[in-house]
């Protein structure tokens, strides 16, 4: 999934790109969420005895438990989420789903040698990697958020790719994903963790892709072609090279075409007919819709018809819906707290500026003058 | 080599404790003129801007332009050691990474130093235009406090609107309804006490009573307040302290939704 081993560089070359969060820090927000991501998420984790959550008639419900809880979580903190559901793949992701269905296999196999011993701990592992995301499981969450008036849409390919074009655009805050390729689509700002429960007590980190940009010293393009070297799903990538290897190489390169012409092949041999072209596509021009044909709206929620499809037809307790249902209508009545930034404009971070304690006098001083030079004194009341 | 010497000790002390509780850490940025700290709280809804110039203290000296980023509730904790009627003294080196503190007792036996480890922050600055205000409003210090305390039963935020008549509070809740009315004070004898109400346009703005209870931690500062109020602009309340400088704070508004 994703990119290979990205946060973790991301973390060592531009540790202050990524910055930790409550997420009460993120009222007001729009947050775009990766749909697909977060049903395979509730199918794997929200579970009792390791059995996923059903109805009477024995029908999965434990995705529409995790979308129902963790979005009221969102909007109670004032989060406004809008979910993207995936597409169709992309012809390109050929091999890497051939290659998760392989995995899929091994661990159906795995599962039966597992019930044959009664290990129950196994059972469990790999019954979970068994998960499989239906169209129905889309559709019944679609319905749901329908009903609590939470704006949904269907990618006509990728979600992340969508997701980053809804924040590209600003229409939305931030990309909440796990999947880290959100940046290499280029996403400004990527939230983890924030579906995640709140009996985690996980804080969320943010990604801005700018200070990722900055700090390791790339452009969006080598970027792309980093990531495409660590490894993405649309194509291989050179064996023999990791994380470290293939920074070094971008930033010294500049492109994996340029990085190519003085490979010393034979020990790093690239994939043979490597398509690293047509995935470097991909990831600059998705198939998406474009922004400005998307409107989002939040609508109130129709609880009758949330308390008849939760309750009469997937078998959840009434008091919990309804008291959900209430949650979402104040949330959605309480006026929105302003942010300082949306009014006054930020001059500097000067973290960016290195250390602090080397150029002090260029940067933090000079600025807070200009900053606060007209008010200092004047404004005697 | 900075050194800032405050004979008023005490003051400094009041200052951490207006601002510790809204900032977990701030940079004091040093320069000829004074010491100024710009610093948001971490949702960035409000921010503190204090200001002390070289004036207000009793020997002031900076040779370069410093940035000492501190944690607050470790500079707190040791404020806390000093007396009231200490002097304080703050000392660094040019680049150095710590700060010393230095409480000297009014007849000077017993002196004590501690010593502080600066922190690198990163923070935003923000750049805050010069505004006129459509409500200026002054009031007691104490007064102001009382009413965010008294009104903050009642719901999570606070109506201020101000008019030609006065200034009215007001605040709604699961219990009820509270308003609260100030008329401007018609004779003035001492201008401290006084409600004061400068309005070229009716404002009514909503605040959340988290924050406003956290300013009013600065009321031992200054008997007197000033809120400046335009429309759908950050709200400014401002506290003189005597002799050396301000501290302000900004607080965004909360606004009606368009999406919804």
């Amino acid at each position: 999934m994703g990119i290979q081993g990205l946060s973790r560089l991301i973390a060592d070359v531009a540790p202050s790109a990524i910055k930790e969060n409550e997420i009460k820090n993120y009222f007001g927000r729009k947050v775009a969420i990766d749909a697909s991501m977060s049903l395979y998420q509730f199918l794997i984790a929200v579970r009792q005895e390791g059995n996923v959550l059903t109805s009477a008639d024995g029908e999965t419900t434990s995705h529409l438990m995790g979308f129902f809880y963790r979005t009221i979580r969102m909007v109670e903190n004032g989060i406004k989420p809008v979910y993207v559901f995936d597409g169709k793949p992309p012809t390109m992701k050929g091999g890497e789903l051939a290659k998760r269905a392989e995995r899929r296999d091994e661990a159906q196999k795995e599962l039966v040698k597992a019930e044959e011993a009664g290990n129950t701990e196994d059972i469990e592992k790999y019954s979970r990697r068994l998960v499989k995301v239906t169209k129905e499981h889309g559709l019944e969450v679609q319905r749901l958020l329908a009903l609590m008036g939470i704006p949904f849409l269907t990618a006509p390919c990728e979600a992340e790719a969508q997701c980053a074009e809804l924040a590209k655009a600003g229409k939305v805050f931030a990309v909440a994903t796990e999947d880290m390729d959100a940046l290499t689509f280029g996403t400004p700002v990527l939230l983890r963790h924030l579906t995640f429960s709140e009996a985690r007590k996980m804080p969320i980190k943010e990604i801005t892709l700018a200070k990722v940009l900055d700090e390791a010293g790339l452009s969006q393009d080598e970027f792309i072609d980093l990531c495409i070297l660590l490894g993405c799903d649309y194509c291989d990538s050179i064996r023999g090279i990791g994380p470290k290897r293939a920074i070094e190489l971008i930033q010294k390169n500049r492109s994996i075409d340029k990085l190519l012409e003085s490979l010393d092949t034979k020990k790093y041999s690239p994939p043979a007919d490597w398509p690293y072209n047509d995935a470097r596509r991909l990831f600059k021009e998705p198939e998406v819709t474009s922004a400005a044909e998307v409107e989002l709206k939040w609508n109130e929620p129709d609880e009758e018809a949330l308390v008849q499809y939760m309750c009469a037809e997937k078998g959840f307790n009434e008091d919990r819906i309804r008291n959900g249902c209430k949650k979402l209508y104040k949330a959605r009545n309480t006026a929105t707290q302003g942010r300082l930034d949306s009014f006054f404009k930020v001059l500097s971070s000067p973290a960016t500026n290195g250390n602090k304690r080397k150029a002090p006098e260029k940067n933090g001083p000079a600025n807070k003058k200009a900053k606060t030079g007209g008010g200092k004194f004047k404004r005697g009341k | 080599m900075f050194e800032a010497r405050l004979v008023q000790g005490a003051l400094l002390k009041k200052v951490m404790e207006a601002i510790k509780e809204l900032l977990n850490e701030a940079s004091f940025d040093c320069a000829h003129s004074g010491i100024l700290l710009q610093a948001m709280d971490n949702s960035h809804v409000s921010l503190v801007s204090l200001n002390l110039r070289r004036e207000g203290f009793d020997k002031y000296r900076c040779d370069r332009n410093l940035v000492m980023g501190m944690n607050l509730s470790s500079m707190s904790k040791i404020l806390k050691c000093a007396s009231n009627d200490d002097i304080i003294t703050m000392k660094a080196q040019d680049n150095a990474d710590t700060v010393t503190f230095v409480f000297e007792s009014p007849k000077q036996e017993k002196i004590s130093d501690y010593e502080m480890k600066l922190t690198n922050l990163d923070q935003d600055h923000l750049g805050i235009p010069e505004t006129e205000y459509s409500c200026v409003i002054k009031l007691p210090s104490a007064e102001f406090a009382r009413i965010c305390r008294d009104l903050s039963q009642f719901g999570e935020s606070i109506v201020i609107s101000c008019t030609k008549e006065g200034v009215k509070f007001s605040a709604a809740g699961d219990i009820g309804t509270a308003n609260i009315k100030l008329a401007q004070t018609a004779t003035v004898d001492k201008e401290e006490d006084a409600v004061m109400v400068d309005m070229q346009e009716p404002v009514t703005l909503t605040f959340a009573c988290k924050y406003l209870n956290m300013f009013t931690k600065a009321t031992p500062l200054s008997p007197q307040v000033c809120l400046s109020m335009s429309p759908d602009v950050p709200l400014v309340v401002e506290y003189k302290i005597e002799d050396i400088g301000h501290i302000r704070y900004y607080l965004a508004p909360r606004i009606g939704d368009e999406d919804n």
